[in-house]
C-alpha cells in the first residue's frame, strides 16, 4: 500500500508558476509526485451524485490556479505515510499572488473578486402567494449562520487500488453514495461505469462531510497512474478546513404580522458564503426556499438569495441542508414578533403551524398527519415553560449576575428527494439453505444505525430474529444501483424497499411452501421464520426446508426483488425547548435544560432515534453558542480542535426527548418518518431564543460567544 | 532504540524509533486497531488507552516513555473473549452510534470506575469531558457508565 499526502497552497488565491520537487523525489520510499503540471486537466463536481445532474466540472485533482488556503497542488506517493508528508514538505512551490477576500463584507463589496470575476456566482428568487391587503405589523430581522465544522471523529480517509490487467479500479472509503462516486470518478477518469466499483467502508460519522467527493477522485488518479492500491487519510487539520464546511448565510427578513399574531408576509433578502468553489450551493438556496414550507403557513413570501464565492474553504453538504439557516431566520423573526406584539412565543407559533390535512404550498403534496402542533403542547407541558418563564423572572429579579431565559424552537424536514427530483430504491432478498436470509440494498450508514434498523424492517415482514438478516452496505459492484443515503431518504425510501423486499421474499416462501408441500395457499401465512397454515395450527414448515426443498425438487433458489419509487413526501417536524442561563460577568452561557418533541411517525429503533436526536441537540448549543470556523484577514482558517470548541459531557444537561408515534406517514415503512437531519432544524434556533429571552435582546448573529455577548451588554450599557 | 513494555498483561519487545507514538506502535506493529487517530493533538480522546491505570493520549505518548509500562487496549477488555461488563453496558444503554469514539471513551470511563466504583453523574461527565462524540449528546455514554457502575459493584459484593 502506498501512502499519499497532500501538497496544499499556502495562499488564498493566485497562480502556481512552478513546483520544485527535486528534493522530494530524491528522498527514500518516494513513489512518485502528482501535481498540477504533470497530471489531467479534466475536471469534475464533487458534488455530483447522479449522471443527471447540470452541474459545472470546476475542481482539478491538482490546481494551478488555487482559490484558497489548502488548495490542492499535487499529492507525493511513498512507501509509508511518514515518509510522503516528509517528502510533501520539501517541495518547493512559486506563486503569483493575487488579492482576496474572506469575509461577506469584503466580498460583497467586490474588492477582491475570484480572477476579475463577479463574487456573485449564483441567484435564486421566488414569490409565493399574495401579500396581505390588511394591516400588519412589521418585524425585522438579523440573522447569520456560522460557518461550522462537521467534526466526524473520523477524518476523511480512502483507499483506492487499480488494477491495469483488468483496467479495473476499486475504491474503498466512508461515504454516503457509492454511485455518485462512481458517476464523479468514472467520468472524471474517462473509464466505463462498469470497471469502476465503489465499496462504502464503515464509517466514523458523516453527517453530510462524506457526501461529496475529494478525497475519492484524487486517490483514483495517483493509484491508476502508480498502478498501485494507494491510501489517502486526511489530518484534522486538512478535515476542518480542506473537506466541506457549512457555509455561511446571512438573512435579513421583514415579516409582516396580524395583530393576532398570524404571519401574513415574510420578505427575505440572504447571501450564502459558498467559499472557494461552488459545488452544491446553487441547488443550496432553491432547497432553502422549499423549506419555508415544512412547518408553517406562510400566505406571502417573497425571497430573494445570492451565493457568493470567496477564498475560504469550501461550503457543501451538511445535516439539514439549508433547513437550520432557514428555521434560524424564521425562528428569529418570529420570536422578535412575540416581542414586538406582546405575545408568548409558544402561542405565537401555534397559531401559524401547519395543521393534520394541509399542503407543502411548494410542492403541492399533503404533510398527512403533520404533528407540529402537538409537539408544541407536549413540550410546553413536558418542559414546564409557563412555570419556567415565572420562576426566571423570578430569578433574574433577584440575581445581579445571572440571567435565565427559555426559548423554543421548531422546524421541518423532508423524507426524499421527491418532488424535487425523482426518488425509487431497489432491493434484493434470498433465502440461504440454512434458513437465514440475505439482503442486497445499497444503504450506506453514516453510523446511526441504518443496517440495524433496515434489518429490524425486514425482520419484522418475514417474522423472524434479526441476527439472521444479513445486509450489507453499498458496492456498486453487488448493489442495486441508488441516490445515496442523504436528503434524509434512507429510512423513508430505502426503508420501504427493503420492507417491499422482505415482503416479496415472505409472499416467494409460501407460493413454493404451498406448492411443493399441497397446502392451500391463501391459508398460509408467515410466523417464527416458519409457515404456517390457519388449516393445520400444528403445522410449521421452517424456512429452512423451504429453502432445501426448493433447490432440490424444484432446481431454483428461493429469491425475491422489489422496488418501491414514493409518491409522497409528508411534513416531518419537531419541537425544541431550551432553557439557559447567561453569566452577565463572563458572556457564558450554560445550558440548563432541554427537551426534543419530534414528530417521527413510527420509531424503528426509538432508542436510537433518541440517541441521534440527543446528537443534533448537541451539535445545535454548538451553532448556537461556540462553534465556529474563523477565517483570518491572512486567509488562514480554524485549523485545529483546541480551537474550535465543541460541547463536551459536563457542558450539557440530560437532554430529554418525546418522540410522538401517532403522525404516521402513508407510504413510509411502518408509517415511519425521517429524523436524522430535522432532529438538528430547530436546535440552534431554540437556544438563540433562549439567550434573547434571558437578556431581552434581539441578537441573530450565531455563535453567542462570550464575546458577543460581552460586546452585546457593553453596548446596551452605554445607552 | 529496543522497547520492552507490557500490553494488555503480554510482553512485548521491539525495535522502535524513542519518537515513535504509541497510536502507531499499537496499530502498526501490534495490530491493535480498535485505538483510532481523530486529531492527532490530544483533543479529541479517541486514542485514550490506559497507562499504568491512567488515561493517556496514545497520540501524544512517545516510545520513549513506554519502558516497563502496561499498556490497557480495548482489545484487553474482552481478552478472554467476553465483552466486559463496561463494554456490555455501552450495548445495552445504545452508548455507541458510529463507534469512533467509543473505545476511548470506554477506557476513560474503565480508569474512572477503578477508582471510584460509585460515582456521581458529575464525576462521571467529568471523566468523560477529554472523549468527544459527535454522534450523541452523551446522554446514553453516561447512563451505560452508570449502568457499569452498578453492576460492577453488585460483581464486587
Amino acid at each position: 500500500m502506498a501512502h499519499i499526502c497532500l501538497v496544499r497552497s499556502t495562499i488564498p488565491h493566485g497562480y502556481v508558476r512552478a513546483i520544485h520537487a527535486e528534493k522530494a523525489l530524491a528522498l527514500p520510499g518516494v513513489l512518485g509526485v502528482f501535481h498540477c503540471f504533470n497530471t489531467s486537466p479534466r475536471k469534475f463536481n464533487r458534488y455530483r451524485s447522479r449522471f443527471s445532474q447540470e452541474l459545472p466540472e470546476e475542481e482539478r485533482a491538482f490546481t494551478d490556479y488555487v482559490r484558497f488556503v489548502g488548495d490542492r497542488i499535487g499529492a507525493v506517493a511513498a512507501v509509508s505515510r511518514d515518509a510522503a508528508e516528509k517528502a510533501a514538505r520539501l517541495i518547493e512551490v512559486e506563486y503569483e499572488e493575487l488579492p482576496y477576500s474572506v469575509g461577506f463584507d469584503d466580498t460583497l463589496a467586490g474588492k477582491n473578486c475570484l480572477n476579475g470575476q463577479s463574487p456573485v456566482v449564483g441567484e435564486f428568487s421566488a414569490e409565493h402567494g399574495t401579500p396581505p391587503d390588511a394591516d400588519c405589523v412589521d418585524v425585522e430581522s438579523l440573522t447569520q449562520f456560522p460557518p461550522i465544522h462537521h467534526a466526524t471523529m473520523e477524518p476523511h480517509v480512502c483507499v483506492a487500488d487499480y488494477d491495469p490487467y483488468q483496467d479495473q479500479l476499486t475504491i474503498y472509503s466512508p461515504n454516503q453514495a457509492v454511485h455518485g462516486i462512481r458517476t464523479t470518478i468514472a467520468d472524471y477518469l474517462e473509464m466505463p461505469y462498469h470497471r469502476v466499483r465503489v465499496v462504502k467502508a464503515t464509517m466514523g460519522g458523516s453527517f453530510g462531510a462524506k457526501q461529496e467527493w475529494f478525497t475519492e477522485p484524487v486517490a483514483a488518479l495517483v493509484a491508476k497512474q502508480l498502478g498501485r492500491p494507494v491510501k489517502l487519510v486526511y489530518t484534522r487539520a486538512e478535515a476542518m478546513t480542506c473537506s466541506v464546511v457549512r457555509g455561511a448565510v446571512r438573512a435579513s427578513v421583514r415579516g409582516k404580522y396580524l395583530p393576532d399574531g398570524a404571519l401574513a408576509s415574510l420578505d427575505v433578502e440572504l447571501v450564502l458564503d459558498a467559499g472557494a468553489y461552488v459545488g452544491n450551493a446553487n441547488d443550496y438556496i432553491a432547497s432553502m426556499y422549499g423549506k419555508l414550507f415544512r412547518c408553517y403557513r406562510v400566505p406571502h413570501v417573497r425571497y430573494h438569495a445570492r451565493v457568493i464565492s470567496s477564498n475560504t474553504p469550501v461550503s457543501g453538504a451538511f445535516r439539514g441542508w439549508s433547513a437550520p439557516e432557514e428555521a434560524l431566520f424564521m425562528e428569529r423573526n418570529l420570536d422578535a414578533a412575540a416581542a414586538k406584539l406582546a405575545l408568548d412565543p409558544v402561542k405565537l407559533r401555534l397559531r401559524n403551524v401547519l395543521l393534520p390535512g394541509d399542503t407543502d404550498q411548494k410542492s403541492g403534496l399533503p404533510m398527512e398527519d403533520i404533528r407540529i402542533r402537538d409537539a408544541l403542547l407536549r413540550g410546553r407541558e413536558l418542559f414546564a415553560w409557563d412555570e419556567l418563564l415565572r420562576a426566571d423572572k423570578a430569578f433574574n429579579a433577584a440575581s445581579p449576575r445571572y440571567r435565565r431565559g427559555v426559548g423554543v424552537g421548531c422546524g421541518g424536514h423532508g423524507n426524499t428527494y421527491y418532488p424535487r427530483h425523482n426518488d425509487f430504491g431497489e432491493a434484493r432478498a434470498m433465502l440461504n439453505e440454512d434458513g437465514t436470509v440475505q439482503l442486497a440494498v445499497t444503504v450506506h450508514d453514516h453510523g446511526c444505525g441504518t443496517v440495524t434498523a433496515m434489518r429490524m424492517i425486514a425482520a419484522e415482514a418475514l417474522d423472524m430474529p434479526d441476527r439472521d438478516i444479513r445486509l450489507d452496505e453499498g458496492d456498486t459492484a453487488f448493489t442495486p444501483i441508488d441516490f445515496g443515503c442523504f436528503a434524509s431518504r434512507t429510512t423513508f425510501v430505502l426503508g420501504k424497499t427493503v420492507y417491499n423486499a422482505a415482503c416479496a421474499l415472505r409472499c416467494t416462501i409460501l407460493d413454493r411452501a404451498s406448492e411443493l408441500f399441497g397446502l392451500p395457499r391463501e391459508a398460509l401465512y408467515a410466523e417464527g421464520a416458519a409457515v404456517r397454515s390457519r388449516l393445520d395450527p400444528d403445522a410449521a414448515i421452517p424456512y429452512r426446508e423451504v429453502a432445501r426443498a426448493v433447490m432440490l425438487r424444484l432446481r431454483r433458489n428461493v429469491t425475491a426483488e422489489a422496488g418501491f419509487a414514493n409518491e409522497t413526501n409528508p411534513g416531518v417536524t419537531g419541537a425544541h425547548f431550551a432553557h439557559v442561563e447567561v453569566d452577565t460577568w463572563t458572556g457564558f452561557t450554560r445550558v440548563l435544560d432541554y427537551l426534543a418533541v419530534h414528530d417521527i411517525g413510527q420509531a424503528i429503533n426509538p432508542g436510537m432515534c433518541a440517541a441521534q436526536i440527543q446528537g443534533a441537540v448537541q451539535m445545535g448549543c454548538g451553532a448556537a453558542l461556540r462553534e465556529e470556523l474563523v477565517v483570518g484577514k491572512d486567509g488562514r482558517c480554524t485549523s485545529s480542535l483546541s480551537k474550535y470548541h465543541l460541547f463536551l459531557a459536563p457542558d450539557l444537561p440530560n437532554i430529554r426527548v418525546e418522540l410522538l408515534m401517532d403522525g404516521r406517514s402513508a407510504e413510509g415503512p411502518y408509517g415511519a418518518k425521517s429524523i436524522g437531519e430535522v432532529s438538528f432544524v430547530p436546535a440552534a434556533p431554540a437556544v438563540c431564543g433562549a439567550v434573547n429571552n434571558a437578556l431581552g435582546s434581539e441578537l441573530g448573529v450565531l455563535p453567542f460567544t462570550p464575546d458577543r455577548i460581552l460586546n452585546y451588554l457593553t453596548e446596551e450599557g452605554s445607552h | 532504540m529496543k522497547l520492552s513494555f507490557f500490553v494488555n498483561d503480554r510482553p512485548v519487545e521491539l525495535e522502535t524509533e524513542p519518537d515513535r507514538r504509541l497510536l502507531d506502535l499499537l496499530r502498526e506493529e501490534l495490530n491493535l486497531t480498535g485505538v483510532k487517530e481523530g486529531c492527532g493533538e490530544g483533543e479529541c480522546g479517541a486514542c485514550t488507552v490506559l497507562m499504568d491505570g491512567e488515561p493517556v493520549h496514545a497520540c501524544l505518548t512517545l516510545a520513549i516513555q513506554l519502558g516497563g509500562r502496561h499498556i490497557t487496549t480495548i482489545e484487553g477488555l474482552s481478552a478472554s473473549g467476553e465483552l466486559d461488563i463496561l463494554q456490555r453496558a455501552f450495548v445495552e444503554e445504545l452508548a455507541i452510534q458510529c463507534g469512533f469514539c467509543t473505545t476511548g471513551m470506554i477506557l476513560s470511563a474503565k480508569a474512572l470506575l477503578m477508582k471510584h466504583p460509585d460515582p456521581d453523574e458529575a464525576m462521571i461527565r467529568e471523566a468523560l469531558s477529554g472523549n468527544i462524540c459527535r454522534c450523541s449528546g452523551y446522554v446514553q455514554i453516561v447512563n451505560a457508565v452508570k449502568r457499569a457502575a452498578r453492576e460492577l459493584r453488585e460483581v464486587g459484593r
